[in-house]
């Protein structure tokens, strides 16, 4: 229900935006009739009701259709190729930010006003303010330019090796996971200073339990609970939203084909990949409710 | 004006581009064989001075074919390896497809993979690529193509006089290719035998030969596969087109980038040199400079190099920049029909606009207009200052003394002065202009926008809109300022038809027509030379009627001129490019080796 209403709207919406995609591609061409021969054969000369169903329809059987542009790719075709390059990145991203974040974030409450703590806090404020695609460019002007120790731009499938699929992904994934770290380690901080401080890590203290036992088993999995919810935002918005580093690294990814169908107002191509990524965030909330009841099984749905 | 490439020209060179420019425009236009014997027409290899002369009648020649080629160099490395190029300004290749290709950075690709009847080299040498021969009917009307035999297509299917005619009857029809309107005079074609096909014109055009001298990929008579058609839809084909060109495209993925094979059934068994050609799109500027001076690409190819970053590339080592004028002009474009900038009629002789309110305002902010301070802050230097649509690459046509003679030569005191006697003094009283940009150009008009308030003091706010957005306003004549300009104009007619005549297909195409009589400019003598010098014989009097075109628009203020680019070719030193493959607008890989 939610994604339908989503691709209703953007698919009314996006033709009140202005621009003419056929004119804007056939500028240079200066042939107005040719715009007019191609409007016809994509079906754009019909009301706009008309083409809402019939898009409907398509959709029902499974097809998004085909992009305006050049060959006319399918738009489930652009789709299946952005995908894995999107998820590769997320989840290395993902991985990068909670490797940073937990280890900072358990410390930084654990050392609280220590000097660890201040300069977690520090490094923290640094990674959040960092625009991505700077710290982007200067990752490749240092790894990649200088040092030649990573690829500057490119995407490299897992099928053609798990060691080339990860360098050219290590600085993407660095650029893109460096400001969710910095968000996530200070939740983690808060939540633990919350955890730490209840009744039943006394008891366990009290009992004499060992003080990584007490930190990892005991309080990390009740302060991670607040913190679920942001790290599955937090996830969601790197499957849609790397767009700036997925430029700067030339990986087109999903954030990359909405952002370049929006300009190009390539308006099948853009419906497409905004109902995929409703489905993603939908998909990644149920992630996140399911999870609360692992890690609390206190947590049941009625 | 310092024009760097033409100080290099020696005197010798000047005599012989200059005796060259005369014998290519002494034709007389009605000779359906442009002033050539008959058998100068006909291959299978067609003279220098012919194509000149053929590219003259086309009104196609240009101050960058005249440059003198220096012949292929010898081969700096041995054949093989893999070539890895950057595609600049892009995110993918969406087609391949020479129906439906309508950008350079697209056909660049096309051309090493399909292939044309004829080729042009740089020493303009029209070879044949696909015909062994041609010959001409007396009445310029006829063309007879003897077809190379034993040419096999990627797929293993001979190529044959059918697959010239499918090509043509596929390119005709509009709903299947964009060009059509580019083969409209062909009255037919006719197979005479499977290697041997016979174009009938409805009048003789030169432009068609021209068409067809160049590898055309891109053009309506690039010969596609039918086989492969058969079996392919246009989807398919257009990712990775079958045709009989140099190399075979194995992989192509958008946005991931297009790997080209070394064909192995090219009829020249020496070409190409290189096994493997990897072509990546990058859009952002850093990425492409890192990507090329990390080693991870080794060529730029696609859009043109970003301005920025060409100083950077002279002073590494290990790259060759070779630098030469770009064909083009950028501009601010006033709008005549704003109530505070109003010039309804630009047929009234200067001095009378010279003394209207709305004229003072349009030349104020042209002249006001600080040209060597904007391609210093907004081209990193990289520029030459524009003062008309004729661009430094047009040479012989050229005014190198424009910036002096020009109405619009910068003059921040008398521009002040102008908006004084406009009624604005100070620019006080008059309202902030919204300037249209793009989200690319943004940059560029903000320093615009700097130069007009510290100059003139007058507000412009920028309105930043995507392209179709703009390109939709900018027909409409819904804006104040634009900032756009043309690229590609190898040929006085390209700048003056395409964007000063009345009858331009730029000219507000989509304004109230009740309301504006014409979009943005209409001048009845710049209408008249510009449809006469098409067509006249004597290049000095063609040279005469381009340059009197230019200045009237120049002075009459059409638009405020900005700056004329620069074209570069960048790569690394091992790189061997050798300069018959430096054809304008094509990135010929075939004979490229690598050290």
């Amino acid at each position: 229900m939610v994604t339908w209403i989503v691709a209703t709207l953007v698919f009314f919406m996006l033709r009140a935006v202005p621009g003419d995609p056929l004119v804007a591609m056939l500028f240079d061409v200066g042939d107005p009739a040719a715009a007019e021969e191609l409007r016809q054969k994509y079906g754009l000369d019909r009301p706009l009701f008309i083409q809402y169903v019939k898009w409907c329809g398509l959709l029902l059987q499974g097809d998004m259709g085909r992009s305006i542009y050049g060959s006319r790719v399918p738009v489930s075709t652009i789709i299946i190729e952005a995908l894995p390059r999107t998820i590769s990145l997320a989840l290395l991203a993902f991985a990068i930010a909670i490797g940073i974040a937990i280890p900072a974030g358990i410390i930084a409450a654990l050392r609280k006003n220590s000097f660890l703590d201040h300069a977690t806090t520090l490094l923290a404020f640094l990674g959040l303010s960092m625009p991505d695609f700077w710290l982007a460019i200067m990752l490749i002007i240092v790894f990649a330019a200088n040092l030649h120790w990573l690829p500057a731009i490119g995407y490299v499938p897992i099928s053609q090796g798990v060691w080339p699929w990860l360098k050219h992904l290590i600085l993407p994934a660095i650029a893109a996971g460096t400001a969710f770290s910095a968000i996530i380690a200070r939740m983690i901080r808060s939540s633990m200073l919350e955890v730490i401080k209840t009744d039943y890590i006394q008891v366990a203290r009290a009992k004499g339990l060992r003080k990584n036992t007490i930190t990892l088993v005991h309080a990390l999995p009740n302060a991670l609970i607040p913190v679920i919810t942001v790290m599955g935002i937090a996830f969601a918005l790197l499957m849609a939203t790397t767009v700036v580093i997925e430029n700067v690294f030339s990986i087109k990814g999903l954030g990359r084909v909405l952002i370049q169908g929006i300009l190009n107002r390539d308006y099948p191509v853009v419906q497409g990949a905004i109902l995929v990524v409703s489905m993603i965030f939908i998909f990644i909330n149920l992630l996140v409710d399911i999870l609360y009841t692992v890690i609390d099984p206190r947590i049941r749905f009625e | 004006m310092k024009i760097k490439w033409l100080e290099s020209f020696q005197k010798d060179q000047q005599q012989k581009v200059s005796a060259e420019l005369s014998d290519a425009y002494d034709f007389d236009p009605r000779d359906p064989l442009f002033g050539l014997p008959r058998n100068d027409l006909e291959g299978p290899v067609m003279s220098r001075r012919a194509v000149l002369r053929l590219l003259a009648a086309t009104g196609a020649l240009t101050a960058w074919h005249m440059l003198p080629g220096t012949g292929i160099r010898p081969a700096a490395a041995a054949s093989g390896g893999t070539l890895t190029a950057g595609w600049a300004g892009v995110g993918e290749i969406v087609t391949l497809d020479p129906a439906q290709i309508n950008q350079v950075l697209q056909f660049q690709i096309a051309s090493n993979v399909l292939s044309g009847l004829t080729h042009i080299d740089s020493d303009l040498v029209a070879r044949g690529d696909l015909a062994e021969s041609w010959q001409v009917s007396a009445d310029g009307t006829q063309y007879n193509f003897n077809l190379r035999e034993g040419v096999t297509f990627h797929n293993g299917d001979k190529f044959t006089a059918d697959d010239v005619l499918f090509t043509y009857n596929r390119s005709r029809d509009p709903k299947q290719s964009i060009h059509s309107r580019a083969i409209s005079n062909v009255k037919a074609v006719e197979k005479i035998d499977d290697y041997t096909v016979r174009f009938r014109l409805k009048s003789p055009q030169a432009s068609f030969l021209v068409k067809s001298l160049e590898r055309a990929s891109g053009r309506a008579m690039t010969i596609v596969s039918r086989g492969a058609l058969a079996k392919m839809d246009e989807t398919d084909y257009g990712m990775a087109p079958v045709g009989t060109g140099p190399f075979r495209v194995t992989y192509h993925q958008l946005g991931q980038g297009v790997v080209l094979e070394k064909f192995d059934g090219y009829y020249d068994p020496e070409r190409p040199k290189l096994d493997k050609v990897v072509i990546k799109p990058i859009i952002d500027t850093e990425p492409l400079a890192a990507a090329l001076e990390a080693g991870d690409t080794q060529l730029i190819g696609g859009n043109p190099v970003p301005a920025e970053l060409l100083d950077r590339f002279q002073s590494n080592s290990d790259l060759v920049v070779d630098i030469v004028p770009g064909p083009g002009f950028q501009s601010l474009w006033i709008n005549p029909w704003h109530p505070h900038m109003r010039v309804p009629d630009f047929d009234k002789p200067l001095g009378d606009l010279m003394k209207e309110k709305g004229f003072k305002v349009r030349l104020a902010i042209a002249k006001a207009l600080d040209r060597k301070r904007y391609i210093k802050q907004a081209q990193f230097d990289r520029g030459l200052e524009a003062f008309g649509t004729i661009n430094p690459a047009m040479g012989f046509f050229f005014d190198t003394g424009i910036n002096e003679t020009s109405n619009q030569a910068f003059d921040p005191e008398a521009a002040r002065r102008l908006m004084a006697e406009a009624g604005y003094p100070d620019g006080k009283g008059f309202p902030a202009l919204k300037l249209l940009t793009t989200p690319a150009n943004r940059r560029e008009s903000q320093v615009v926008a700097n130069i007009l308030k510290k100059n003139l003091n007058i507000k412009i706010e920028l309105d930043t809109k995507d392209f179709p957005v703009l390109i939709e306003d900018f027909d409409a004549m819904r804006w104040d300022l634009v900032r756009i300009g043309s690229g590609g104009d190898y040929d006085p007619d390209d700048g003056l038809v395409d964007w000063m005549q009345t009858a331009s297909k730029f000219n507000g195409s989509k304004r109230d027509k009740s309301k504006q009589a014409f979009g943005f400019f209409s001048e009845k003598e710049v209408d008249q030379l510009v449809s006469e010098q098409r067509v006249v014989t004597d290049p000095e009097a063609r040279r005469k009627m381009v340059r009197k075109a230019n200045q009237i628009t120049s002075d009459k203020v059409t638009c405020a001129f900005l700056f004329h680019p620069v074209d570069a070719l960048v790569h690394h030193k091992r790189v061997n490019f050798p300069d018959v493959s430096r054809i304008p607008g094509l990135v010929d890989l075939d004979r490229v080796t690598l050290s």
